[in-house]
């Protein structure tokens, strides 16, 4: 058993419901109440994500992972296959495994694979990423308006659908936050 | 050091004390050194010793005050109506992660003959009069015409200049004073205000009522939402589990006073009379801060000491240190009529305003700096 004050990003906690990856945490004194580690944690085996709150004088199990350097190689029947970069072993994911993050996948891409005891557990992609814009309707049909912004919807490499500010055109580079699937900014030329 | 933060708390020590004093209440400047000090369960005062020269062997135990409440209650109790406190506070064991300091600016304030919706109402107006008068720092050098504004939702950071293309010389009409602008994101008002019981229905789906005072129905709570229970977790500790993780995140979404707390969590507020498995009590969220908690005072003396009893209890089983009730507090309570007051974090404050999420970037010497 491991103290709270372990709890950090990328450590995987086991509890009655799977494992969990933490992805965020906090730790919170309300002064009116006992102090708290907050977490968000998300389930390796579902890929939901939640929001789970400790008291600093719990214990929680943590279970070893490793998080390994690999290339995406491709995707087939099977699911997705990722090649580590020093040892060369191959592991597959299954689709369900990877998940919507799949989408992002393109072939020979480097990303981090967390294994425990040697099985893939989740894949950790560039948080920011470059897509070309290959399909923007320049008419207002389907704009709308987040945040108080004027957005429309675009497709980008790899089919991925975005919404993006008006004055992104077809054929531009624009960078998207993997973790939401926002547009961030556009991409600069070199 | 960024001494455009550390001006910036200045100027709202300055305009909270404005608005105060504008308002007819009176600044005490209560002891900072005393012999008995907060007991609350989860706060850890620092400890220390204090004697007179001539006195033989005669050493009194000391402490800095976690909060001036005792002082303040005991000032109202003696005849003050309307009365503020600003100084600093001094907090021992809590974390250093940008938004707590061990010493930081409180500010306390209480008035007579007021309740909950009238303290929140004061809170407000303070927060909204600071708000509206604090000048945020732009780089020397640049002018702004008075006819630009920059919109009051959007902070600028001080190290990206305004556009130079909308300078107009220092002498040309409608020039503002070189260097500022007010671009402080006043918070937009009226103030949201939730009760407790309404905050978690509405972010967890959770039916508080039927909850109240149950441990194994809260710990069943906690179970369906993914929260572990532990033997040893009260109710208060189940709750806050749920309420942390799928509450209090979005309280602070639009300024909001959640009010109206579980029984158990008074401290040193009154029972709602309408509805005594709550209290009124409040506490004010603004983006990801807690600035205050209030009260409408409690002044039974017979009730403050079981919960005291409550508090040392609780200290106790937490192997905490336990001192005795000052009895000179309990004296004053019944004398201190009908009041509501409320503990206010002034460097949350400029926090907010500056848009820094580190109190320490505030100090002009931060906790990082100290020990």
């Amino acid at each position: 058993m491991a103290s709270t004050s372990e709890i950090k990003k990328g450590v995987v906690i086991k509890d009655s419901a799977g494992l969990w990856l933490v992805v965020e945490f906090q730790h919170i004194n309300p002064g009116k109440g006992a102090a708290f580690v907050r977490t968000r944690i998300k389930n390796l085996q579902t890929g939901k994500t939640l929001e789970t709150t400790y008291k600093t004088s719990e214990t929680i199990e943590l279970v070893e992972v490793e998080h390994r350097h690999m290339q995406y190689l491709y995707h087939d029947p099977s699911g997705y296959t990722f090649m580590d970069q020093v040892s060369f072993d191959q592991v597959t994911m299954q689709d369900d495994e990877v998940g919507d993050q799949g989408k992002y996948l393109r072939d020979g891409m480097e990303v981090n694979v967390t294994t425990h005891e040697g099985r893939p557990l989740s894949v950790e992609l560039p948080r920011k990423m470059v897509f070309k814009v290959t399909e923007s309707m320049d008419a207002t049909g389907g704009n709308t308006v987040s945040g108080g912004n004027m957005t429309k919807e675009v497709t980008v490499t790899g089919g991925i659908k975005v919404h993006v500010p008006l004055f992104i055109k077809q054929g531009e580079d624009i960078i998207v936050n993997t973790e939401n699937g926002e547009y961030v900014e556009r991409a600069k030329k070199d | 050091m960024n001494s455009d933060f550390i001006r910036a708390r200045s100027q709202v020590v300055k305009l909270v004390r404005r608005y105060f004093d504008e308002q007819g209440f009176l600044e005490l400047h209560t002891p900072r050194l005393v012999g008995l000090p907060g007991q609350e369960p989860y706060l850890e005062p620092l400890w220390t010793s204090v004697s007179e020269q001539r006195a033989e062997n005669k050493e009194h135990r000391a402490a800095l005050i976690t909060s001036p409440e005792y002082a303040m209650k005991r000032m109202l109790g003696a005849g003050f109506d309307k009365i503020y406190d600003l100084g600093p506070c001094f907090r021992n064991g809590e974390p250093w992660d940008g938004t707590h300091d061990p010493e930081f600016l409180m500010l306390e304030w209480y008035e007579k003959n007021i309740g909950l919706p009238e303290l929140m109402d004061r809170t407000e107006a303070m927060v909204e009069f600071v708000g509206a008068r604090f000048i945020a720092p732009v780089p020397a050098g640049v002018f702004v015409p008075s006819d630009i504004s920059v919109p009051s939702d959007i902070f600028v950071p001080s190290d990206i200049s305004v556009p130079s293309d909308v300078s107009v010389p220092a002498d040309a009409p409608g020039a503002r004073e070189q260097g500022v602008i007010n671009h402080a994101p006043t918070p937009s008002k009226p103030f949201r205000r939730l009760t407790v019981r309404d905050a978690m229905k509405q972010y967890a789906d959770v039916d508080l009522d039927l909850l109240l005072g149950d441990r194994e129905a809260m710990a069943d709570a906690c179970r369906a939402h993914h929260q572990t229970v532990g033997e040893n977790d009260t109710w208060d500790d189940l709750f806050f589990k749920i309420f942390l993780s799928e509450v209090e995140p979005h309280l602070g979404e639009v300024p909001t006073f959640l009010y109206n707390y579980p029984a158990s969590m008074a401290a040193l507020a009154r029972k709602d009379p309408t509805d005594p498995r709550y209290a009124l009590r409040t506490e004010l969220y603004i983006g990801a801060l807690e600035l205050a908690n209030g009260f409408a005072e409690l002044s039974d003396a017979v009730e403050q000491r079981a919960r005291f009893e409550e508090e040392q209890a609780l200290r106790k089983t937490l192997g905490k240190e336990v001192w005795p009730i000052d009895e000179r507090f309990m004296a004053a309570l019944p004398s201190m009529g009908n009041a509501a007051g409320i503990a206010f974090g002034v460097d949350r404050l400029a926090m907010l305003l500056t848009g820094t999420d580190s109190i320490s970037a505030l100090m002009p010497i931060p906790v990082g700096e100290r020990f």
